[in-house]
């Protein structure tokens, strides 16, 4: 089992007010399923992905990926297991805008402590190339397309073989076409066995996964598998 | 991975030129100013130094004593104490003294044929040449007849015999002597060496008459305003001063008319007024220094916020701590580190410019520029610590989802 989630909450506190996130979400993933997360803004989608991604800690219950009881670790070693263990592609991307598209890439390699410049490119450029890149190596990200911003995300996210890729509406800055390219690629990805969880609030974008979590204020409404 | 860190530091810096500048400029003006003082300071002490050992540092001098005037103001009393005989009697009962002349000097003008010159005229006798170390280069000094004649008789310094007697031989033609609305007829005997110019005055463009002509046919006062004196040694320099403090004490009955003291003592309060002077000027820089440091902060903080997303990227994937603890460190760093060399540079530069105007040589020493640097490093370290801290520290989900 990949991924295990008990009773997972989390509280914000906003001076006197809190606010309750995640009420006690469980759920088990397979390595090798790809999940779409649905549900209405503000029901606790992101929030969910930050504790997935080892970006935040739950504020109780249990998180166990690949075995290891996440919540318990803090800060460096969650900085690890997000190097190895996690690929992100974001909403917005999320680039250095001053490095070039090559150089984006081969910062997870970097933190990761894969030995050698150049063998870091070369890692880098084949990532590049399997989305299709291989030609815009130099460029800046403001030289290029959304679309292709998310595949330059989706090569960095690959770049260190991840366990488990994690994509918070991916498409949600991008027109429906090269929407659809991109979950052509996740698609694809899945089909050669990597595991994806995807939060999007499309349906057509849902429709496309093999298993759907429906979520509402902050607790787990419906989930199912399709067909 | 140092590289990379590095690479990253410098293209961060490069994107804002001006703005890393103006960060610099402290560390820059701090650092410059460290160099350009200390070695303008050893530079002048040199020159100094060097021109009071040219003198000898066995010479003595005894001038008047300094009364406190009505109302606090410092005078000094032209004691009437300081007389010829005085001189021999001091020359008798101080064994560790050498020689001793009295110091007669006014300052006229020189008319010879078309040519004037104002300048300083010094009463001599025969052993200024031995106390200080300066002879005529043609014809001869003032002698004992000359002295005990009162005969009026002129020696030339080099310059001045070039400025009163341009295309003449000067020897043993006439000067034409004002002073005080009198004039005096001298034969020139003798024009003395070249030495160069020196710390007082340029002695070139001196003339030298018997003291006993100056104090008789120009004063008309028996006394002298002070004595030079010539200890046996340098290192019986110090017996002299103590034997002549004792003996004036004891002649004049009180010890506030009269100073004495040695070169060495002057070469010391020298070092201790440079001394103290570069402590002050250390201090500005030290504080520029500082006022650098915290400008580096200042920016450093401003680039931490600037870059918080940045920050939140790098940590979601996978950069620790001390990753991002390095990035900004190392920034801090290359901005001091530089901004370090630029002001060595400019420091460098300023010191070669004051020497150049001051006449010495110049000197910046590996030790100062080694210093300097690193100080400048340290300071860049010091205050690239917190924002660096807190850059590192930054909860990577709130750093990401920055505007
Ligand atoms: N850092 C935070 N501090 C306080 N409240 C937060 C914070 N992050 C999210 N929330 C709140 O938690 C709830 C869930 O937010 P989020 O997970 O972003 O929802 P979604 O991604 O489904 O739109 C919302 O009510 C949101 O306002
Ligand atoms: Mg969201």
């Amino acid at each position: 089992m990949l991924i295990q989630v008990v009773n997972l909450q989390k509280t914000y506190r906003m001076g006197p007010v809190q606010v309750h996130a995640l009420k006690g979400v469980s759920f088990q993933i397979e390595a090798g399923e790809f999940v779409a997360i649905i549900g209405p803004s503000g029901s606790g989608k992101s929030t969910l992905m930050h504790i997935l991604g080892c970006l935040d800690q739950p504020s109780a219950g249990r998180y166990l990926l690949e075995g290891q009881d996440v919540s318990t670790v803090f800060d460096d070693q969650l900085a690890e297991i997000r190097n190895k263990k996690i690929g992100f592609v974001f909403q917005q991307f999320n680039l250095l805008p001053k490095a070039t598209i090559l150089q984006n890439v081969c910062v997870p390699l970097i933190y990761g402590g894969i030995r050698g410049r150049r063998r870091q490119l070369k890692l880098a450029e084949q990532a590049l190339q399997q989305v299709g890149l291989g030609d815009r190596l130099h460029h800046r990200p403001n030289e290029i397309s959304g679309g292709q911003k998310q595949r330059v995300a989706i090569a960095r996210a690959l770049i260190n073989n991840p366990s488990l890729i994690l994509a918070d509406e991916p498409t949600g800055n991008l027109d429906t076409k090269t929407g659809r390219e991109i979950m052509n690629i996740f698609r694809q990805l899945n089909k050669e066995g990597h595991t994806i969880i995807m939060v999007t609030h499309d349906q057509e974008i849902a429709g496309q996964a093999r298993r759907v979590i429906q979520i509402r204020d902050g607790l787990v409404q419906k989930d199912e598998v399709i067909a | 991975m140092i590289w990379e860190i590095l690479r990253m530091a410098v293209d961060s810096l490069t994107v804002n030129k001006l703005r890393s500048f103006l960060s610099m400029l402290g560390i820059i003006i701090g650092v410059g100013a460290v160099i350009a003082i200390v070695s303008v300071g050893s530079g002048a002490r040199m020159q100094v130094t060097n021109e009071i050992s040219q003198l000898g540092s066995n010479l003595i001098t005894i001038s008047p004593g300094i009364r406190r005037g009505r109302g606090g103001r410092i005078s000094i009393t032209a004691a009437d104490v300081f007389t010829m005989e005085l001189a021999e009697q001091l020359q008798q009962n101080c064994p560790s003294v050498e020689r001793i002349m009295p110091n007669v000097q006014t300052s006229g003008l020189l008319i010879a044929g078309g040519n004037n010159y104002q300048t300083q005229v010094i009463g001599v006798t025969p052993i200024y040449q031995q106390i200080y170390n300066f002879y005529p280069a043609r014809g001869q000094f003032i002698t004992d007849e000359h002295e005990v004649n009162a005969t009026n008789v002129m020696v030339l310094g080099s310059g001045l015999a070039k400025e009163l007697f341009p295309d003449t031989d000067p020897l043993g033609q006439t000067v034409k002597l004002f002073v005080r609305n009198r004039h005096l007829l001298f034969v020139v005997v003798g024009v003395m060496e070249e030495k160069g110019t020196g710390a007082w005055g340029n002695i070139e463009n001196q003339a030298f008459i018997p003291a006993s002509v100056l104090m008789k046919k120009i004063n008309n006062r028996k006394y002298v305003s002070g004595y030079t004196a010539q200890a046996v040694s340098a290192a019986a320099a110090k017996a002299a001063v103590g034997e002549i403090e004792y003996f004036l004490t004891r002649y004049l009955g009180d010890p506030e008319k009269f100073r004495v003291f040695s070169q060495e003592q002057l070469l010391e309060t020298i070092s201790q007024v440079t001394g103290t002077l570069s402590l002050m000027l250390g201090g500005i820089a030290g504080i520029s220094l500082l006022v650098g440091g915290i400008g580096i902060m200042n920016i450093m903080l401003v680039s931490v916020t600037e870059r918080t997303r940045e920050i939140g990227i790098r940590k979601a994937l996978g950069a620790k701590r001390r990753h991002i603890l390095a990035q900004f460190i190392i920034e801090a760093l290359a901005m001091s580190g530089f901004g370090g060399l630029l002001g060595i540079g400019l420091g460098w530069l300023g010191a070669a410019g004051v020497a150049k105007l001051g006449g010495w040589p110049l000197v910046v020493t590996h030790s100062s520029v080694l210093v300097a640097f690193s100080f400048s490093l340290l300071v860049g370290l010091f205050f690239g610590i917190y924002p660096a801290r807190k850059a590192s520290r930054l909860d990577p989900v709130i750093a990401l989802s920055y505007e």
